[in-house]
């Protein structure tokens, strides 16, 4: 490892190891937000369960959506980003305040926070995963590595691109004090066009090709279709297409919010 | 080469202006009106390494804005900063290294966890080696005795603590320029000393600049060389503060005892009667008066004792603000 490289991995396990330890002070919060996290496909599962009791909708039997709104929720669980309410509050109490002097982008601190934060909710619901899959096999996935393998990229490329969408969002306190309600509102949309309330081919087909146009499936629906072995061949390539184009345009946008924001920080809080 | 120089400083604010009522709020949402606020206007000076220098002035007067345009967290509308030969916009991690910016009311250290971790978290972020961490976390212990608030959490500590602890965390990676706002701010006369004597010694072992504001003007007295006086947001005054007094201070206050009482239209032929309250009373002179009249009052009443000091330093600051700010709407 170059002395860099060395510099890099410190300043990571150490804002991790703060990020867990803080964590660890609010064990209850952290079972409360796993249950919200839980909750939202729960309610959509029941709903769709009771819908394909008489037959499957759209290609969707029992066992499939079971098998989408369980990857749906662990998917969620690694790539959402709340970081347009912290920067929000950074921004608009004046934490930024002691976060710029330091030699470390707080960009880092985020991203760091994110990895933390998706580890631990992850990992609680993996095992959840598990347990459940022991008692009810409908929610059993055919182990495939492959498809694992190909999931996780999926699934890396989307919780950048949330990081990404919510860190820009935030930027936006810079200007105004409503940047979380932007961020409601996308949530908003995103119930529907992310896939988060059904499977993106049940929706009309004008919906869905307004979804297409925009980022919302490769957020959500393209990783969680490809664990549950839905996406193939060329249609595989083309969620990462889309994915990596999404990911370079908020890039982009998140590096203009930026650097046109901090010029205009009030810097508030004394 | 001075350690910092401010040269035409200027920063003005937009600040949306909104009429009263709903009316008004409606009117701002579709055609907002913008008035510029100018919080620091044309602001020059510059500080040699080392010294220590106290920023004086009124709330909003421009202290905080000028301090956060120096340590790179403001971008100035106007004019430009050096420090330790640095662009405090373009300097990067470099620049940051060489300085600290402490905010009485803002925090750095983890509210949830104890400071040991902020500080551990910092030699990361600063890269310090594992050696010097240890030598500098040892000195700031002894010298800001947090032996025992170490392992405490943060929410659990009082407020001199923690300032202590912010301090500490502030100067790990020994920083050779020292911004601090408010260090001592609600702070008992203990915790204030405490902070004080630190920061002496600091700049005595390691050399820094230290540039402070503080509403206490026991902080600038005990601490400060030299003084930045501003006033909505225009530098009033920089020299020392010995000079300023002499200047604006034009009486001397004698302070008597008296044996037994006497009218205050007596005492009043010696001085003005500032107060008088068997036994104390407190007279004040021209300057130039002052010994004949101290002559003349152990002559002709009855004294048990008497000093000859200098009016309260808030009071001359306030006086000068005063003049200041007629000298600038003149």
């Amino acid at each position: 490892m170059t002395a860099a490289a060395r510099v890099w991995a410190r300043r990571y396990g150490a804002l991790m190891r703060n990020a867990w330890m803080v964590d660890l002070q609010y064990r209850a919060s952290i079972v409360l937000w796993v249950l919200w996290g839980v909750m939202e496909p729960a309610i959509a599962l029941g709903i769709w369960w009771s819908i394909a009791g008489t037959g499957a909708v759209g290609g969707y039997t029992r066992t499939d959506f079971a098998r989408y709104f369980f990857a749906l929720t662990l998917v969620n669980q690694l790539t959402i980003a709340w970081d347009s309410w912290y920067l929000d509050r950074w921004i608009r109490e004046g934490d930024l305040n002691f976060k710029l002097p330091r030699p470390l982008h707080p960009v880092h601190e985020a991203i760091a926070d994110n990895i933390a934060y998706k580890a631990r909710s992850a990992g609680t619901l993996l095992l959840i995963w598990v347990v459940v899959s022991l008692v009810w096999p409908v929610v059993r996935l055919p182990f495939a590595p492959k498809t694992f393998a190909i999931t996780a990229v999926a699934v890396v490329l989307a919780a950048m691109l949330r990081f990404l969408i919510s860190f820009t969002t935030g930027l936006m306190a810079f200007w105004t004090t409503r940047a979380t309600s932007i961020m409601e509102l996308h949530a908003g949309i995103s119930l529907f066009l992310a896939g988060r309330i059904a499977p993106l081919s049940l929706l009309p087909p004008v919906v869905a090709g307004v979804a297409s146009w925009l980022w919302f499936p490769y957020m959500l629906s393209f990783p969680v279709t490809v664990l549950t072995g839905a996406v193939h061949g060329p249609a595989l390539w083309a969620g990462f297409r889309g994915q990596l184009i999404w990911i370079g345009i908020w890039l982009f946008a998140c590096r203009t919010a930026w650097r046109a924001g901090i010029k205009r920080y009030g810097a508030a809080g004394g | 080469m001075p350690a910092i120089a401010a040269t035409g400083l200027s920063k003005s604010f937009q600040v949306k202006v909104r009429d009263s009522g709903l009316g008004g709020a409606l009117r701002a949402l579709f055609r907002p009106k913008y008035r510029e606020v100018k919080a620091v206007t044309d602001v020059s000076f510059a500080i040699e390494p080392g010294e220590i220098v106290a920023f004086l002035g009124p709330n909003g007067a421009g202290k905080t804005t000028t301090l956060k345009m120096l340590a790179g967290l403001l971008y100035p509308t106007r004019g430009s900063v050096e420090v330790v030969g640095f662009n405090p916009w373009t300097g990067g991690s470099a620049f940051k290294r060489r300085i600290t910016l402490v905010l009485g009311q803002r925090q750095q250290l983890v509210w949830d966890l104890p400071p040991i971790e902020t500080f551990t978290l910092n030699r990361a972020i600063y890269d310090i080696p594992d050696a010097d961490f240890k030598e500098r976390l040892d000195e700031l212990t002894e010298l800001l005795d947090l032996g025992a608030v170490l392992d405490k959490p943060v929410r659990q500590l009082s407020l001199g603590e923690r300032m202590k602890c912010e301090l500490a965390a502030a100067l790990l990676h020994r920083p050779s320029v020292l911004f601090l706002d408010e260090p001592t701010l609600g702070l008992d006369v203990t915790a204030q000393e405490a902070i004080r004597r630190f920061l002496l010694s600091y700049r005595d072992r390691h050399g820094a600049t230290i540039l402070l504001t503080s509403h206490y003007m026991q902080d600038v007295t005990a601490l400060a060389s030299r003084v930045l006086m501003i006033n909505r947001g225009r530098l009033l005054y920089d020299g020392a503060l010995e000079a300023l007094v002499a200047k604006i201070a034009q009486a001397k206050r004698l302070e008597i005892v008296l044996q037994r009482e006497v009218g205050e239209e007596v005492l009043a032929r010696f001085g003005e009667v500032k107060s008088h309250r068997f036994p104390n009373a407190v007279l004040e002179t021209p300057r130039e008066h002052a010994a004949a009249a101290s002559a003349r009052l152990l002559a002709e009443l009855p004294i048990a004792d008497i000093s000859i000091t200098d009016p309260p330093i808030e009071e001359v600051i306030q006086r000068a603000f005063a003049l200041g700010s007629e000298n600038g709407d003149s």
